[in-house]
Formats: C-alpha cells, structure tokens, sequence
C-alpha cells in the first residue's frame, strides 16, 4: 500500500467518521443519559435538513445554522414534555415503540409538507469551493467546515458535561432524579432539555449535511440502525466513546473499501485453485470491500460479547 | 372451588371448539382469494408473534432481529421446495415443511443465542439489532443462496399431497396453515404452564431470586431463546408457502420491527395479546394502504396513541373488564354511555383530522378535487377547510372531556366493586 | 356536550351543500398499477404512476378505446414483494384483467411467477401483465411467459447500447465498473465486462465495484479516491436513486474529471440533488426517447404540452405512452377486451416513436425493441429543457443514435402459447 492511498484513507475515514460523530452524538445524550432507545433519532437529522433548506431558500443558510436546531430542538422538547414523560412510566420498550411511531409520522409529514423527492438544498456559494488538494483529489471547504464544526460540538459537549455546575446537575439527575429533586432542582425540566438538546444537535447535523447527502424523505430510515453502533459501541453516555467509535468505524469502513482482496487471493497463494464457475466461487471471490457495510455490525456485537459497556462506557450497556 | 374451575374449563374448552369450528368453515364465508390470503397471513403472523412473545413477554427479552429466524427458515424451505420442483429431491408432503423451518429456527436460535444470551436488556437488544443488519446485508451480498433483491420463487405444488391436497387452491394453503397455527399455539400455550415457563417468568421478574434458588438464569434464557426461534422458523417456512415467494424483506429490520409492534400493541402481558395484535395489525395494514396514500401516516399517528393510552396492549383493555364482569356485571350498564359518547367524539377526531391530511395530499398531488368517504370535495374552497378545521378541533375538545367522563365512571365502578367486595 | 352537537351540524351542512357527485362510468377497462407510493420509495411510484395516468387520461380524451374508457387504479405495495401478491389477487378478486408493474425487479418476478400459475389454472380468465420498467434480463430469457410484454429495454440491451456508444467514444480508454450489488447491478457489472470484452476490447477495465445498494451509503469519496487512483477516464453504471446523484456529487466535491455512462442518474427523482453538479463532468445517458427532441412531432409536442400540465414537468419516458397506446391499437385490432386476444395482437406489433425509428414488440419475447438515443447533459440551450418547469435548466444534446440493431440480442425463451 502506497502512501498516497494511505494518506486517502486517513483523510476519507476521518472525514466519514466525523460525520457519523455528528449525527450521533445527540443519541448518546438521550440513549445514553436517559436510556431512551429514540428510534426517531435520524427523523430529527431529517426535519434539520428539511428546515435547513426552508430557511436557507427563504433567508439565507447562515440564519438556517443557527435557527433550524433550535426549532428541531425545540421540537424535540415538546416531544418529550407532552409525549415521552407520559410513557416513561411503561418502560423502555413503550418509550421505544413510541419513538418508532414518530418515525411514521415525522416521515409522512415531511412528505406532504415537501414531497416525495428530494428538495434542492445546496451548499452555501461561499464555502463552495476546493480548499485542499492531495494528488488530484480536492476537498471543498464545506467539508472541512463540517468537520470543524463538528469538533467544536465535541470540545462544548465534553466541557458543558464534565465541568460545570449545568452538566453535574444533569448527570446526577440521571442516576438519582429523587436526591436532586429534593434539592430543588427541576428534574423533569432537565430531562426536556437534555432531549431538546440531543435533538437539535441531530437537527444541527442534518442541516450541515442535507446538502451534501441529499435531503429526501428516506434519508432517515436509512441512518436509523448505524447511529446505535456508534454509540453504543463508544459506551453509554460518552461523548468521548462516541467520538472514538465514530473515527474507528469511520476508518475500518475507509479501509475495507479500498482492500480487493478475496478469499481467492488468499487461496491462490497457498497453493490451491477455485474453478470460477462453482458455486463456492460465489464466496470466495468476495472482495473485502464489498464486505464493508457490514463492518460496523460486526464491531458492534464483538464489542457487546466482550466489553458490554461499550469502549468508554462506565457502566454496562 | 373444584366445580367452580370444573366449570370454567369446560367452557373454555367449550369456546375453544366453536372457535375452531368458525375457522374451519371461514372459507366458506370470505371466499375471494384476497380474503384467504389475508387470513393466511394472519395465521402466519399469529405464530411468528406468539414466538416472539415468548421472548418478550415471557422471558423479558427485546429483540429486534427475530426476523432472521422466520426469514431464514423461509428460504430454506422455499429452496426445498424449488428442489422439489426441479426433482433434486423426493417430493416431501407440504404438510411437513414447517418441521424443516423449525429445525433451521432452532440451529440458528441456538447458535446466535449462545453469543447473545450472555447479555440482557439492552445489550441483548443491540446484539440482536446488529445480527439483524448484519444478515440483511449479507442477502443481498450472497446472490447464490439468497438471489439478493429478487428473492426467491417456488411453485408450492408438488403433486399429490396427504389426504389428496395440491395446495393449488388458497383455500388449501390455509386449513394448512390454520392446521400448524393451532398446534403450534397450543404447544407455546402448554409450554408457559410448565415449571419451565414459570422460570422464565422468574427470570424475568428478578434474575437474582432466579440464580438465588439455584438456576441458572443464563442457560433458561438460552433455551427460551432457541424455543422461540424454533417457532418462528415454522412461521417462516409457512410464510414462503403462502407466497410461493421469499425476499429479504423478510429478514430485515423492518419486519423484526413489525412483530415488536404486534406483539406490543396486542398486549405482551397475556397470551392471548400477540394474537389479537397480530390480527389487528395485518387487517390494519392490508385495509389502510387500500384505502389511502397517506396510511403509513394513520398508522404512525395510531401506534403512537394505542402506545400513550393503552400501554397494556388491545388485550389489556378487555381484561381491564375482567373484575366487573367476575363480581357484578350489572355495574358494566354503567359504562355504555361514557365509552358510546367517547367513542363518538373519537369518530369526530378522526374524520377532521383524516380529511384534512387527504386535502392536503389532493393538493400536493396536483387533484382539484377529491374524494372522501363519499363526499366529493374541492381542495380550493376555504369553507371546506374551515369546516373540517371546525370538525377536528371539536373533536379533540370533545375526546379529552369524554376521556376524563370514562376515567370518572370507570373509577366509580371500580369503587363499588371493592366496596362490594369489603361487604 | 354543546359543542359535539355543535359540530355535528355543521358536518350535516357539508353534508347538505357538498352532496356526492357521482362520476358516470361505462364500464372502464381496468389496469392495476402496483407500484410503491409510500416509503422510501415512493418518489419512483409516483412519477410511474402519473406518466400512466396521464397516457391514459390523453387516450380517454380522444375517446377511449371502442368507447370505453381507460381506468388506472394505483395500488400502494410499499416496496414490499409479498405486498405485490396480496394486491395482485385483490385486482384479480375485483375483476382486474390488466396490471401494469414497473418499479422494483422482485414485484415484477412476483407477478410473472403468480400469473403464470394463475393463468394456466383459470383458462378464459387470464390477465395481461404490462411491464413497464422492470429491467430483469431473465424476464423475457427463460423466465418469459405469454401473458408478460415488456415496454423498457433490459438490461442487457442498455448495456449494449451503452457500450456500442462507448466503442465509438475515442476518448474512452479505461473504463471503471461502478454497479449496485444485488441483481440489478450484478446483472449489468457481468453484461458490461462481457460485452466490452468482445465488442470494444481495446477500452481496458481498471475497476469494478460493487456497493451497497439502495441509499446505505453517505460518504462516496472512499469510492471517488478509488476511481481516481486506478487512472479512468470513464464510468460505466446502473446506479439509481441516492446511490447515484451522491456518487455524482462526490465526483464534483473531489474535483475528478471522468466521463459518466449511465442510465438512471438524470431520473426527475434524484435532479434536485445534483442540479449543476451533474454538468461538472460529461454525463451520457441512453434512453428510449430524446426528451429535448426539437424535431419531435407536432403530436408528441402537443402530449408534452398536456403532461406539463397535468404533472407538472415534461415525462421523462416515453414507454408509457406508447405501452397503452400500442394497449389500444391492440384492442381496436381485435375488437375485443379479452387479454388472451389482446396479447395476440400485441405480437409483432408496431408503435410510433418520436425520433423516427419504429417500437417493435419482438413476438419471440415480448420484449420492446427501439432505436436508443445517447444523450449528453448540457446547460440550458434555447431549445426545450428537461423537465420543464422544475428550474433544472439543463438539455441533453443527441450525441448519437444507436440503432436498434446494436441492442438486438438473442433469446433463450421458449414460449408456451396458450390457444
């Protein structure tokens, strides 16, 4: 392997595993803090899209960045006040199922509201332009606007939880909502909040996203699944693991696409020969890089056999 | 006391077999050929959501990929079958397909449970959930077993069955199908009156008295795991049969997600639950996609309510009734008029709030006018759009009065029932 | 309580003013068209779903077919096969005789497989499948059946188009394969390796991908280094949908220069996503029509006209119209609603094409052959725009003719006609 390739997959993964921290660090707030499984989480990354565009079209997309998280966020609030904080008392599996449910519907609006195929969300003209070059590819700077982006949620998250007075009253309020409530703290409000608060991050993602990706009604359904890998493989509640598993997922899948070797290759070299017309031939000339989608699965359960609590995680998962 | 249970036997006994004999004779009555694979399905689903439930209900554990089970079992038995067709292998009564989709259920069970058996609650689920990507993608991925987007189809006739069925029919299929429903039912059913399905209860309610008395709570959860896959592999193979076709739609998240909800919105806490669930949610499906483009949102906006207000589930709510009906079913006179007034105002709901998302589906469909029930309306008129404004705000007003109306009487029969029982 | 009776008046008024008006019908000729309408999918069952009606509907206004009218009925499958078989007997349980069906290979097996069965089991109550865009080359090879026509090339014949254009193509040297893996893109990854390997052995393949299909994947610039590093100057795919306009889109933000030959990457559903993106490099589509066609005939200028109208851009297929308008000739030939007459009929027979060549139903396959146009994306030019009305502002310029004697291949089926 070259060093220009990999130089690409350090880059690439980098780039790719940011993304997936964006998305899914608002999940590990909300599923790891409050241990709501929210299966509506990407719906939230949709509806961020989907205002981003709005506004973007209506004012400008400056205006979108700050505003439509906030409205996503504020949405995401009310879900949990009038929603949510009636189900809690059910269990995790009504409060899951509840989720799901928003998934219909927050999908079916979005298309009555903008229709069935995708809206023409572009990036902003000014960071519309190839910032860097490594040998013939160019990256525009909107991505790198994304990724800095998304390392200063990082550095605020991570500060807000681990040192101020804000962070120690949310993380008591999760493992002992009695002990603060006595202390005259507002522990349903905290929670709102928190989940607010996760929502408009993934509402924050979806509007730096949306037009890179494409905003459509299906671009919720198919995130669902892998924001969990993260966060669950990062640990519970760690927005550090979340970080780390994003950039190793992000890496490992880089990696794996650009591998071509197959079982057959392996074969080859010890000796032996696969006719290419048997059936067998079928599995064998599998390219690694055909099996990188289901790199992350595989991640996920080897780290839930063996270390539960994810890579960071304090307690079990 | 043993009279009184005597009693209540023989009529459930009794119920049981006038149940059987109207199943027998639903052909008969719903002839079309959609109506039978309807019924069908839901025969199908009843068994895969009973499974499920023992898993969910019984065990307490979440999964979210038993569609794995009842989707591989289902192409190993449509492989069978197409063996079959191309006489690759002796022909094999269909009756007896169902064991094989048991027999991969249980390998499969037992395999993927020995790894994620050794977690529970939520690890347990997200292992499940990354098996069920994980073999989701790989359907796609390994075209000579799956045959990736496409499926797999199989003719289900085979020639000459037992007792001189083809199977051609739909109506054969499903005395087939209502045959391994019935058995597989009750054997689930017998199964939670061994000690064995009591310790899955304990093991459920509290792992630590379980392991305390001196179980060992690893292995019951292992073994209910495998159960359960078992019969939903038997679900599986009889779903390929009813189709004739399997794709990996059946194996993916998406259906793992609708047994969930059958069983859920059925009511996990009773046996009878996943099976009234599993009715409901098949004929919900079928009917609304029928009727309207904007179902999938009804039936978001259904879950959703059936989840906030009704948590125990469809049946939960009937057994609700259980005490009155034991102690003093006169009382039960008393909630007729709350629930009619409720279930009127609720009918007001839907009709305002259903024709409003209809006007703005003509709209965005580019149709002046549309249908409705058997209105005719133009989405240009602003009256209209007043009008069911009107209708639908009323509604909401009126369902959250006659909610607090029946919560009232409801709480004042529940009142003189226990006062009665001091007595 | 004041206000349930309240409104319940007011729902008498409507009642009242907005009495049902009741359309007449004399007994239209049905066709079920089951195609995806909600889900992910739904943007592609829609713009099927109303190019139909709106053939329909130009038929309807011309005075139908023998006097009676053409009646689609949409039919909502979700993208779910099993839902196709429900649906298909609920159309065969309403007295449906006809079903059309394009979006989605697997339905179009389901419904291949399902009539085969039922047609053979109910002499004298067949019904006609009109395929519309489902692609699958087996469908008129060996899983060909009498009462199956196809209206869309397969895939195989699109490949060849593709190819005997690229062959002309002097700038295209080394070709990357970027396909979808499942049957579709495995399909056409073999097909195209096959056929350039004998048709154009001079182009050299460097790459061959396969990857994961149906939106799963965000980020394709792993796949554009790929592409880059192997030294291509062209890409062959069958991309669809977000596996499509993202790579095209990844292929601008990276700054990579290769010609793109395709299918589906300028559908209606994916051009809001890539707009001007889409002319960063040279894009060459082949198709069954030219949809900028200036010389187009007054009649198809007039069906534009209508389409514009009725669904809001101009189609951007043409196998629609010319499916049920062929559907009509069929019936006015033998005078008869029977779909066994009506497949009879379809055999051999002729439709109008708008850029000069014929529309030929070949009898051994049911499958359409035409003359296929390769277009190339430009920017607006001031004769008609693509999907007008949407502000794509873009045109494809003709960049040849691939007469229909390049996509001509041989045929394994062996059909069974019934008498």
């Amino acid at each position: 392997m070259s060093l220009e390739v990999l130089v690409f997959i350090i880059f690439n993964g980098l780039l790719y595993g940011m993304f997936l921290f964006m998305l899914s660090s608002g999940l590990t707030l909300i599923f790891g803090m409050m241990g709501i499984l929210n299966f509506a989480h990407a719906s939230f990354f949709m509806i961020g899209a989907y205002l981003g565009y709005q506004i973007s079209e209506n004012i400008n997309f400056w205006i979108a960045l700050i505003f439509a998280p906030m409205l996503v966020g504020i949405m995401g609030a009310m879900i949990e006040k009038y929603g949510l904080r009636n189900i809690h008392k059910y269990g995790h599996i009504a409060e899951l199922l509840f989720t799901f449910g928003l998934f219909y519907i927050i999908e079916e609006m979005v298309q009555l509201i903008w229709g069935k195929t995708p809206v023409p969300y572009k990036v902003p003209e000014i960071l519309n332009f190839p910032l860097i070059e490594i040998s013939g590819m160019s990256y525009p700077a909107y991505s790198m606007f994304r990724l800095v982006i998304s390392l200063l949620i990082f550095l605020a998250i991570y500060r807000v939880l681990a040192k101020t007075k804000t962070g120690l009253i949310i993380k008591a309020s999760l493992t002992n909502p009695n002990m603060v409530a006595a202390l005259g703290h507002n522990v349903p409000r905290v929670f709102s909040n928190v989940f607010g608060f996760g929502c408009a991050l993934a509402g924050l993602a979806g509007v730096l996203a949306g037009n890179v990706i494409g905003t459509e009604p299906s671009m919720a359904l198919l995130l669902g699944p892998i924001v969990f890998v993260v966060v669950v493989t990062g640990g519970l509640g760690s927005i550090k693991g979340a970080l780390v598993a994003s950039i190793i997922i992000g890496l490992i899948q880089t990696l794996t696409i650009s591998m071509e070797y197959d079982l057959n290759s392996l074969i080859n070299y010890l000796g032996f020969q696969i006719d290419i017309n048997s059936t067998i031939n079928h599995f064998t000339s599998l390219t690694l890089s055909q099996l990188s989608p289901i790199v992350p699965y595989i991640l996920l359960i080897i780290v839930l056999i063996a270390r539960p609590r994810g890579l960071f995680g304090k307690r079990d998962v | 006391m043993g009279k009184e249970m005597f009693n209540s036997i023989k009529l459930k006994f009794i119920s049981l077999f006038i149940l059987i004999l109207f199943l027998l004779f639903l052909p008969y009555i719903f002839s079309s050929s959609f109506a039978l694979t309807l019924f069908c399905k839901m025969g199908v689903l009843i068994i895969f959501s009973v499974a499920y439930n023992m898993l969910l209900g019984q065990t307490g554990l979440l999964s979210f990929g038993h569609a794995i089970y009842f989707g591989l079992a289902g192409y190993a038995s449509i492989h069978i079958l197409a063996a079959i067709n191309n006489s690759y292998l002796p022909s094999l009564p269909l009756v007896l397909l169902p064991f094989v989709g048991a027999i991969v259920g249980l390998i499969l069970g037992v395999s993927i449970g020995y790894l994620s058996t050794k977690r529970l609650g939520t690890a347990f689920a997200m292992i499940s959930l990354g098996f069920c990507e994980l073999i989701t993608a790989l359907t796609l991925i390994f075209v000579v077993f799956f045959n990736g987007e496409d499926g797999i189809q199989a003719d289900r006739v085979t020639g000459n069955d037992l007792f001189g069925l083809t199977y051609g029919p739909q109506s054969e299929v499903y005395y087939l199908i209502l045959f391994w429903c019935i058995i597989t039912v009750l054997i689930m059913y017998l199964l939670t009156k061994t000690p064995f399905g009591r310790m899955c209860n304990a093991v459920r309610d509290n792992q630590q008295r379980a392991e305390f008395i001196g179980y060992n709570v690893r292995k019951i959860r292992w073994i209910a795991f495998s159960l359960s896959a078992t019969f939903a592999g038997a679900a599986g193979s009889l779903h390929a049969i009813n189709y004739e076709h399997i794709g990996f739609e059946s194996v993916s998240l998406v259906q793992s997600g609708m047994v969930l909800f059958m069983a859920y919105i059925g009511g996990i806490g009773n046996f009878l639950g996943p099976i009234l669930g599993a009715i409901s949610l098949t004929y919900l499906d079928t009917m609304l996609s029928d009727v309207t483009e904007a179902w999938v949102l009804y039936y978001g906006v259904i879950f959703v309510l059936v989840i906030a207000f009704a948590p125990q589930g469809i049946s939960g709510i009937i057994l609700m009734h259980s005490p009155i009906l034991r102690n003093n079913p006169a009382l039960l006179k008393k909630l007729i008029t709350p629930y009619s007034i409720f279930l009127v105002s609720i009918l007001l709901l839907t009709i305002g709030f259903t024709s409003i998302v209809e006007l703005i589906h003509s709209i965005k469909s580019n149709h002046e006018t549309l249908k409705f029930f058997w209105l005719s309306f133009n989405n240009k008129n602003i009256l209209i759009w007043l009008a069911l404004g009107l209708i639908m705000t009323s509604g909401v007003i009126a369902s959250r009065k006659s909610f607090g109306l029946v919560k009232e009487k409801w709480n004042e029969v529940m009142e003189e029932i226990k006062l009665s029982l001091i007595k | 309580m004041k206000k349930i009776i309240f409104t319940l008046i007011s729902f008498g008024c409507l009642i009242i003013f907005y009495a049902c008006e009741k359309k007449e019908t004399k007994g239209p000729i049905k066709i079920a068209a089951i195609e995806p309408l909600s889900g992910p999918y739904a943007a592609v069952g829609k713009d099927i779903i109303e190019g139909i009606i709106y053939s329909a509907d130009v038929i309807n206004q011309n005075g139908g077919v023998n006097g009676r009218m053409i009646e689609i009925i949409p039919m909502d499958n979700a993208m779910k096969a099993e839902k196709t078989t429900e649906l298909l007997r609920k159309a065969i349980d309403d007295g449906i005789r006809f079903v059309t069906q394009g979006g989605g290979s697997s339905h179009a097996l389901n419904i291949i497989k399902q009539l085969e069965k039922y047609n053979s089991r109910n002499p004298g109550k067949e019904i006609l499948y009109l395929n519309n865009s489902a692609v699958t080359t087996s469908f008129t090879n060996k899983d060909c059946t009498f009462f199956h026509f196809r209206f869309d090339s397969n895939v195989d014949m699109k490949v060849a188009g593709l190819v005997s254009h690229m062959s002309k193509d002097n700038s295209v040297k080394k070709v990357y394969l970027f396909n979808q893996n499942y049957v579709y893109g495995q399909t056409f990854r073999e097909t195209a390796t096959r056929m350039i390997n004998n048709k154009a052995p001079d182009i050299k393949i460097v790459g061959d991908e396969l990857i994961q299909p149906f939106g799963k994947i965000q980020d394709f610039t792993p796949y554009v280094t790929k592409i880059k590093l192997s030294g291509a100057d062209s890409v062959l795919t069958g991309n669809w949908g977000p596996d499509a306009f993202r790579f095209v889109n990844a292929l601008k933000d990276a700054g990579v220069k290769v010609k793109l030959f395709g299918i589906y990457i300028s559908q209606p559903a994916g051009m809001a996503a890539m707009e001007k993106n889409l002319l960063f490099n040279d894009v060459i589509v082949v198709k069954e029509f030219n949809p900028t066609n200036s010389k187009a005939p007054n009649w198809y200028k007039e069906y534009e006209a209508g389409h514009l109208d009725a669904v809001g851009y101009t189609p951007d297929a043409d196998r629609f119209r010319f499916m049920l308008e062929m559907f009509k000739n069929a019936i006015e030939q033998t005078n008869s609603f029977e779909p066994l007459d009506i497949a009879y009929a379809l055999e051999g027979m002729e439709g109008r094409s708008i850029d000069g060549g014929k529309v030929i139903m070949r009898k051994d396959d049911h499958q359409i052959h035409f003359d296929m146009q390769a277009l190339l994306l430009v920017d607006k030019t001031d004769q008609s725009i693509i999907y007008r009305n949407q502000d794509f502002d873009m045109s494809y310029s003709n960049v040849g003719n691939i007469p229909v004697k390049d996509i001509t291949l041989d045929t394994s089926c062996n059909m069974k006609r019934p008498k």
